[in-house]
């Protein structure tokens, strides 16, 4: 699928006259220069907000995205399309945080994205938190392409670093045992500090129940937090009646950082 | 003045000089932030790959709000492009993202120094990368660059880079020598006009009381680095101050892996308000001069970091924060109990 034509149609929608000359005069160059107009981008082209959603691949949402940003992804899907990967992982390597935004972001829309898994799983490493949160938060690609211990990585390091993880697409699809056992070993640990979980993890485990997780979901019934007790109540929920408690959560979809437990 | 730490005599008392500022010396408040409450720094020359999370949170606390990295050789030479490569990233990367965690907005000026300008292999492979490096948001110079050694692999690659500055209308920090300084930064200025350089391009690094006059006569901006023992002190700095007034003359600290003080600049300050130095020319030489300089590269806005970094969640490590002070727990430094 060749994604940068779409991607160009919301450009124009945004781009004032100058702007579009200079994107339009650089989208004809060769890998090389495209690369060079990825450097320089924010020099000519303004970080008005697209404030839109579109469909293009399900999950990856350009909402909170700039214009400037939008057109890096857009040269680097023409540098990928012109099977630029050298000059890709010239990029990758000498990225300032927006270039590193911008190519992480860009990722599911890439030919042959499976080439960029390490990149990817990088990004998560990363302790940038806009570089973490360009591939974590509303990009389909982990959940496309991430092997279970990728994913379950991913997860995990967004709880313990207190960012809200449903903002991560495919949170439900990509929930699996390893996951729900390691996350009650992980509230366990959190516990023993004195500190606590944000309720809203509680979600990744209904369908994966046994001994050790019901006893969290007891211990959190018993909690003087309204929020654990909610999400205790949610999970008896969708063990009852499967799907019913999506919407439900959403009241618990917020940042939870321990200090303010 | 005696700055030499070698000297035996003890140092004359840092307020004489005039009989009001000898006065003055009596009732000094040697906690310099009572002198420089309200007052915003930019510091246009700081290694902070070198400095703890203990130097920003000070530097944050003292009014810095803004500050330029130049890059430099770490201590040791270098022996392959991927160093340069991960150094130079980590200058737009890494560095960039600690120092936004303390509210201090981070600019970087990029270069082959002149110490590794010796080794001529690698330095060929440098300049190969550099110019992608310089065409990145928020770098806002070609630096630091000059003589050292004052050897020919140095002029050589001191010239080319000053092309390259001219060709990307880039400002120029130029690294003067510790020895043979008074020729060597001759020598640095003379090349710059050669090459048709404008010397409001081109900032004159770690000036003292024998440069400073022809650097400012010939136009260029002189910065001076206070930096104890072997570059300034900073009550020099007054002086200089008093002698030539503030065009173009910015202060720097430095802050590298020798023993300097990060704080120098709001350091100076205090010293330059109780000697009676009159506001504005404070504000000059510790924030404005260095900002117009390196604003000429068109990668500064003040209103980035005037009022403070925006906070932008994803900005941050994790689920706290620093950013704009408070908003986060600070760690009780004297607390032995560590939660």
């Amino acid at each position: 699928m060749i994604y940068s034509s779409v991607i160009l149609a919301e450009i124009l929608r945004l781009a004032n006259p100058t702007e579009t000359v200079w994107i339009t005069s650089k989208s004809k160059g060769h890998a090389k220069e495209l690369a060079l107009a990825f450097v320089m981008t924010p020099r000519f082209v303004s970080k008005t907000s697209i404030n839109n959603s579109t469909n293009v691949i399900d999950g990856w949402d350009w909402q909170d995205y700039t214009l400037e940003k939008l057109v890096r992804i857009y040269f680097i899907c023409l540098i990928s399309e012109k099977d630029g990967v050298d000059r890709l992982n010239l990029l990758f390597d000498t990225a300032e945080i927006n270039e590193a935004v911008a190519l992480h972001s860009a990722l599911p829309a890439l030919k042959n994205p499976t080439h960029f898994l390490l990149r990817a799983t990088d990004a998560v490493r990363s302790n940038m938190g806009s570089v973490f949160e360009s591939i974590a938060f509303e990009n389909p690609y982990p959940s496309l392409y991430f092997s279970e211990l990728a994913w379950n990585q991913m997860v995990l390091k967004c709880i313990f670093n207190d960012k809200a993880i449903h903002r991560i697409y495919g949170l439900e699809a990509r929930a699996n045992q390893t996951l729900a056992n390691t996350l009650s070993d992980f509230a366990h640990e959190r516990w023993a500090a004195g500190r606590r979980v944000p309720s809203q993890v509680w979600r990744l485990v209904p369908i994966f129940m046994n001994e050790n997780l019901r006893g969290d979901i007891k211990k959190l019934e018993q909690s003087d937090n309204p929020r654990d007790i909610l999400a205790a109540q949610l999970v008896m929920q969708e063990i009852d009646q499967p799907r019913s408690t999506k919407e439900q959560w959403k009241e618990l979809e917020l940042p939870e950082p321990i200090y303010q437990a | 003045m005696c700055q030499n730490p070698h000297q035996k005599e003890i140092n004359p008392s840092h307020f004489e000089g005039l009989s009001e500022e000898k006065a003055t010396a009596n009732v000094v408040d040697h906690d310099f932030m009572n002198y420089t409450q309200g007052m915003k720094f930019f510091d246009p020359h700081m290694h902070m790959s070198s400095r703890t999370t203990d130097d920003y949170q000070a530097l944050a606390d003292a009014g810095v709000v803004a500050l330029i990295e130049p890059a430099f050789w770490l201590g040791q030479p270098r022996t392959g492009l991927a160093s340069f490569k991960d150094y130079f990233s980590s200058l737009v990367g890494w560095e960039r993202f600690r120092s936004s965690q303390f509210g201090i907005k981070h600019y970087c000026t990029i270069g082959l120094n002149s110490k590794e300008a010796n080794n001529e292999a690698l330095a060929e492979q440098v300049m190969e990368i550099l110019p992608l490096f310089l065409q990145k948001e928020g770098v806002v110079g070609v630096g630091e660059i000059g003589f050292d050694d004052q050897t020919a692999a140095e002029e050589k690659y001191y010239r080319a880079q000053l092309e390259l500055a001219k060709e990307m209308n880039l400002p120029v920090q130029v690294h003067t020598p510790h020895r043979d300084k008074k020729k060597g930064t001759e020598r640095s200025m003379a090349i710059a006009l050669e090459h048709g350089i404008d010397p409001k391009m081109v900032i004159i690094d770690h000036n003292n009381e024998e440069t400073v006059k022809s650097v400012l006569n010939q136009g260029f901006y002189a910065a001076f680095t206070i930096y104890p023992f072997t570059k300034m002190g900073n009550e020099r700095m007054v002086e200089i101050v008093k002698e030539y007034g503030p065009t173009r003359i910015m202060v720097n600290s430095a802050a590298d892996w020798g023993i300097s003080d990060p704080l120098a600049i709001p350091k100076t300050a205090a010293l330059m308000k109780i000697k009676g130095i009159d506001l504005e020319t404070i504000r000059q030489v510790t924030y404005q001069n260095a900002l117009d300089a390196f604003a000429q590269s068109g990668q500064i806005n003040e209103s980035d970091f005037i009022h403070g970094l925006e906070i932008d969640q994803s900005q941050k490590f994790n689920g706290n924060t620093v950013l704009r002070g408070g908003q986060a727990p600070r760690i009780n430094k004297n607390s032995m109990i560590i939660r």
